[in-house]
């Protein structure tokens, strides 16, 4: 990647461009760490004291939410995260995923989808038995089982992933993996400010 | 992939407390300290762009590539690919650049071997544009350029591509997709579409191996998809610790940013401002105490990751910080004007 990247004539180009994105990256980031800020204050003006799990949940619903909303509903995977929220929500993260989002969220009931899973499982088992095993095919037939297999577990770590078509899901998956990496950032310098204020605190 | 520490010049002045939402205004102007700048890539659009969600990155090579036509630019074959990516997700995040970002796949195609490959993704950003008649007839030079380069059976096929691709508003769609035949293929429909659609998957796969560190040596769509997983779990997974390491460091989940731009002048992370924490008493500090040692543990686990930038960080607990400071409104704050940032 840096080999190709080191040609004269496109670094000019790109070093401007480069400035550019990078500038337009912190955007994104600024406005992710806004609204993250702004769920976390709605929480604790819920309740004074939490415990150690409530904050951190606390703290990642709300950054959840709020790298979905710097999406605004474009993608699918934000949308399902936010549709997660409001299915599973209590009263704190209910208010403030929709001060983060700025609108109502639709009162859903969670839905009890378990048994239909099983069902499917079992008819492809079934499905695989009668087609015969123990014989090892073609190189190609295992390469395409291990694709298949690997699309099936991509789909279950994107939200929202799973009732897409395989090229639909690829693009969901890039953005999904930016925005995770602008939230991890975020986060992360977050927590480190956070350490260093606290032991400069102690040591003094 | 992870931004390098930045050199930000912050100031800033006293007198703001966050937990008033007035003065949120401010404190949310000087989040540019906190979060460094821009990250230090190699001085390639590429590395930047990695840090990039796609919109930004689609305004970003659509503003870049504009000027350089009507004669497509040297582009070198890491640039399509960015281009490729950014005017793919201009289909979903924004279609508001449409004419420049067919214009710019016409020009980016024009270098491509693989005439076939094109044809899909550019109909794809046709559907969005709101002029299928510019973009069908660059679709066309763009074929006429390509018959020089192979040669082709003469067979043409066209064939619907609506289903596949779900818009999120609009209604428009090309109702087919010219696709050409290469030598020596077969030229029913059917195969021509799954070789369509095969080469609109790897087209992204090629993206993504792009956007994921360390996909590009591999090749196989097996073991690209596996270091895909690896890095959405990973990248997961440390959300899930951030939250925890987030939780257990401070009583209260409201920052109050002040303090934190103190401490953060001195960190390695050097200069980034924010503000300062809400140092207030631990109301539960025994109970927070025996918990912090249990939390401990995944997160020493999880060095590489945070390596870099928590140098200087440890895990303290909680009972010894028993200092109570007043809102701080008297401490050092900061004016949004004040803080530079670097670009």
């Amino acid at each position: 990647m840096k080999a190709r990247m080191q040609s004269s004539s496109s670094s000019s180009s790109s070093a401007a461009a480069a400035a550019s994105a990078a500038a337009a990256a912190l955007m994104v980031k600024q406005e992710f760490f806004e609204k993250w800020i702004k769920g976390l204050q709605i929480y604790s003006s819920f309740n004074k004291e939490m415990t150690v799990m409530e904050r951190k949940r606390a703290i990642k619903l709300s950054a959840d939410v709020a790298i979905a909303a710097t999406r605004s509903a474009t993608t699918r995977w934000s949308r399902a995260v936010v549709a997660d929220v409001s299915t599973s929500a209590a009263g704190a993260a209910r208010t403030a995923a929709e001060q983060i989002l700025g609108r109502k969220l639709a009162e859903r009931r969670a839905l009890a989808a378990t048994c239909s899973r099983r069902i499917v499982r079992r008819s492809r088992q079934r499905r695989g038995k009668a087609a015969g095993r123990g014989v090892v095919r073609s190189s190609a037939a295992i390469a395409k089982k291990l694709v298949r297999n690997r699309t099936r577990v991509l789909k279950r770590l994107v939200p929202g992933g799973m009732k897409l078509d395989e090229i639909s899901l690829i693009k969901e998956t890039l953005d999904y993996i930016a925005s995770l990496q602008v939230q991890v950032d975020v986060m992360r310098h977050l927590a480190a400010a956070a350490e260093r204020l606290d032991h400069q605190q102690i040591s003094i | 992939m992870e931004p390098n520490v930045e050199a930000v010049q912050p100031q800033f002045r006293s007198g703001i407390s966050g937990a008033k939402p007035g003065g949120m205004g401010c404190v949310f102007g000087d989040i540019h300290g906190l979060i460094p700048g821009p990250p230090e890539t190699d001085g390639t659009s590429f590395t930047a762009l990695l840090e990039l969600p796609p919109p930004q990155a689609v305004e970003l090579l659509v503003k870049e590539d504009f000027p350089a036509k009507p004669m497509p630019p040297p582009i070198f074959p890491s640039n399509i690919a960015l281009i490729d990516r950014a005017s793919m997700f201009s289909v979903f995040a924004s279609a508001d650049n449409p004419p420049e970002s067919t214009n710019i796949l016409s020009a980016s195609s024009s270098m491509k071997i693989d005439s076939v490959k094109q044809e899909p993704l550019e109909s794809e950003n046709q559907r969005n544009s709101s002029s299928p008649a510019v973009s069908n007839q660059s679709l066309k030079s763009i074929k006429r350029k390509e018959r020089e380069k192979k040669v082709k059976e003469s067979s043409k096929k066209s064939k619907k591509v609506g289903a596949n691709e779900a818009s999120d508003g609009s209604g428009e769609q090309l109702p087919y997709v010219h696709v050409r035949a290469r030598r020596g293929q077969a030229t029913d429909s059917h195969s021509l579409a799954e070789r369509a659609r095969r080469e609109k998957i790897n087209a992204r796969m090629k993206l993504l191996q792009d956007l994921v560190p360390g996909c590009n040596k591999i090749s196989g769509t097996a073991m690209v998809l596996d270091e895909i997983i690896n890095h959405v779990q990973a990248l997961q997974r440390q959300v899930e610790f951030l939250s925890m390491r987030l939780a257990a460091v401070n009583p209260r989940i409201d920052f109050n940013l002040d303090a934190l731009l103190a401490v953060e002048s001195e960190s390695s992370i050097d200069n980034s401002y924010l503000g300062m924490f809400p140092p207030s008493i631990w109301p539960e500090g025994q109970i927070n105490g025996s918990r912090q040692q249990q939390y401990q543990q995944p997160w020493l686990m999880d060095p590489p990751s945070m390596g870099r930038v928590d140098d200087t960080s440890n895990f303290i607990t909680p009972e010894n910080s028993l200092l109570s400071y007043d809102s701080p409104a008297n401490s050092a704050s900061l004016h949004s004007s004040q803080l530079k940032m670097e670009l």
